[in-house]
């Protein structure tokens, strides 16, 4: 301000109005320089609409590329094509028509546009032929954040407990008894050789004490570790995909029959093929947390039709079976009750130890939902009375026979 | 003797010691009978060394077909979209329970991108990943489409290429429970 007033001081009464005119003149210009861009950030919006059909510069999509697209047609034209391009075609107008035999005789629908908005879109168009990058019109302030603001407590408790969950997996798995095991073994034969041989130690009851809680530990952690033997619970192999269930699930929010959807009908949940990930991934080609080097797989193994070879993580021994159909279809079982918190995981980990006593604790404690609708059910016509009597209250898979040494050994 | 035992049995025993019981998550463990746990079959998405292209999972011998499917006749194009609409029809009843069941389909296929109300404001739109708008469900123009379109591009897939084709997930029943649901279902949220 202090340097404009002397100015104006030097400039004397001239030196003003000049001055005034060229502020003037300069903020016309800057309204009319901004007025575009604003219109351009709406038309972008607006575009998003087109673009299921429509590039610009990108070539031919369903329809034609628009770059340039002020340039070849009146604005008239343009207007009233985007409005009804049907219409035009009837009426006969050559370049319409000669569009529309070009592109396989897919009409474009119609839009309800105002003046307006049709101008904010070739503004947006003719900026994006040129090469200038718009920026996004403002975000609209919406109710949605006043809503998730409500239940952020509710989010973090649910993130807390599952944390803990997930915390005490990792206990679990990552029990080591190693040192204790061999420790206990030395002092074992160490007084058992004292006892027997060297007699070191003269009261006996010491090496006696010592003998029973070594021995004691050893038994312990040798059937501890022989239950654990055959079972797979913490194993969480690398996989030939950096993929992130967190980010799929979590993040995105796709559900998880969108992938493994054979689920409901099948033994196996089903591995999706690479088609499938490019469902969302002919887009989405770069990835917030891996950029572009593992989504580049997917391609890389459409373009050479080689499979890609996930790591199986959740194993039943062969003499097992298993459908998951029948307990998420039939059962209506979550995935979560078998698999975990699936969608807070990076890399997937055999939360559950699948063990025998884990089924069938699962089946003495689980009711059988569709008992009544099911037609299925009819012919456990004891039960259905007992029921009817009152004299059981509910029917668990075990009363059905779920737990009968046939059912999945066999 | 002695010197034997110090200096090597110990060392050996408690290498497998430490080794057995070290349970690292990139190892699935060890099991007691392994004839028993690893099949002698091959599982379905297992190597298969009698099959040219090595996979257990083999499409359907060439000229037959499996039960309860049939082959698909129209091309991605806008005129096999034309004669499929004019060809194919619903065989389902729109009641309660189809309509039901279309719900829970289109919130596991349809919901991600067209969103749960069906105006082209799905998730994955809204958090912009996809930059292209998702077709509105609950306008006009796919309202007045024959049913047999729909169809169309669920299984196809859209002409465009930003929708995939869904032919392979969805079976048609439940494409054709998906489009009752956006025919009776959504159409109430416009």
């Amino acid at each position: 301000m202090d340097d404009s007033h002397s100015k104006i001081r030097i400039l004397g009464f001239k030196g003003v109005t000049k001055l005034s005119l060229l502020l003037f003149i300069n903020l016309m210009l800057l309204s009319s320089f901004n007025l575009p861009a604003q219109n351009a950030r709406q038309g972008k919006k607006l575009f998003q609409e087109c673009a299921a059909c429509h590039t610009i510069g990108g070539g031919r999509l369903v329809g034609p590329d628009l770059k340039g697209v002020n340039e070849r047609r009146d604005k008239e034209w343009l207007y009233s094509f985007i409005r009804n391009s049907q219409a035009m075609i009837q009426a006969g107008d050559p370049i319409a028509v000669e569009l529309f035999n070009e592109y396989n005789k897919v009409p474009m629908a119609s839009y309800d546009y105002t003046d307006e908005q049709i101008e904010s879109i070739l503004t947006y168009i003719s900026a994006k032929s040129e090469g200038k990058e718009v920026e996004d019109a403002a975000p609209e302030t919406s109710k949605e954040t006043e809503e998730s603001g409500e239940t952020v407590s509710e989010k973090a408790d649910k993130e807390i407990a599952l944390q803990e969950e997930m915390a005490k997996h990792e206990l679990e798995r990552d029990r080591n008894y190693s040192p204790a095991f061999w420790i206990s073994i030395l002092l074992l034969v160490l007084s058992i050789f004292d006892l027997a041989v060297t007699k070191f130690i003269k009261a006996k009851f010491v090496n006696v004490i010592v003998i029973i809680i070594t021995g004691v530990i050893v038994v312990e952690i040798t059937v501890r570790e022989a239950i654990a033997l055959g079972r797979q619970e913490g194993y969480s192999p690398e996989q030939p995909i950096w993929f992130s269930h967190k980010v799929h699930v979590q993040q995105n929010k796709i559900d998880c029959r969108y992938c493994h959807h054979t689920v409901d009908d099948s033994k196996h949940a089903g591995f999706p093929s690479a088609q499938l990930c490019m469902n969302c991934h002919n887009v989405v080609k770069e990835g917030s947390r891996t950029g572009k080097t593992e989504i580049a797989k997917i391609y890389d193994a459409i373009e050479n039709n080689k499979p890609i070879e996930w790591v199986k993580v959740h194993n039943l021994p062969d003499h097992v079976y298993f459908s998951h159909a029948q307990h998420t279809n039939i059962g209506q079982i979550d995935c979560a009750v078998c698999h975990g918190p699936v969608e807070e995981m990076d890399k997937v980990k055999q939360l559950s130890d699948l063990s025998m006593g884990w089924c069938v604790n699962c089946h003495r404690e689980t009711n059988v939902t569709q008992f009544e609708t099911n037609t299925f059910y009819k012919h456990y016509t004891e039960l259905h009375e007992k029921l009817k009597s009152g004299e059981i209250k509910e029917v668990t898979v075990q009363d059905i026979g779920g737990n009968d040494c046939q059912k999945c050994h066999y | 003797m002695k010197r034997i035992i110090k200096y090597f049995l110990i060392p050996a025993l408690m290498l497998i010691i430490f080794n057995a019981c070290n349970h690292k998550e990139e190892h699935p463990g060890w099991v007691y009978m392994p004839d028993m746990m690893y099949s002698e079959a091959y599982s379905a998405y297992s190597e298969n060394p009698n099959f040219e292209d090595g996979k257990t999972n083999q499409p359907p011998v060439q000229g037959t077909i499996a039960r309860g499917k049939a082959p698909y006749p129209y091309e991605r194009t806008f005129q096999g979209q034309q004669s499929a609409g004019k060809e194919l029809h619903n065989p389902l009843e729109a009641n309660e329970e189809n309509l039901a069941m279309g719900k829970e389909q289109y919130r596991i296929f349809c919901a991600s991108c067209h969103g749960e109300q069906g105006k082209g404001d799905g998730h994955l739109y809204t958090s912009k990943l996809f930059t292209a708008k998702p077709t509105s469900l609950v306008d006009d123009y796919v309202q007045e489409k024959p049913d047999g379109e729909i169809y169309h591009v669920i299984t196809m897939g859209s002409l465009s290429g930003l929708m995939g084709a869904h032919g392979a997930q969805i079976s048609p029943g439940e494409r054709w429970k998906i489009i009752h649901y956006v025919k009776n279902g959504l159409s109430e949220n416009k």
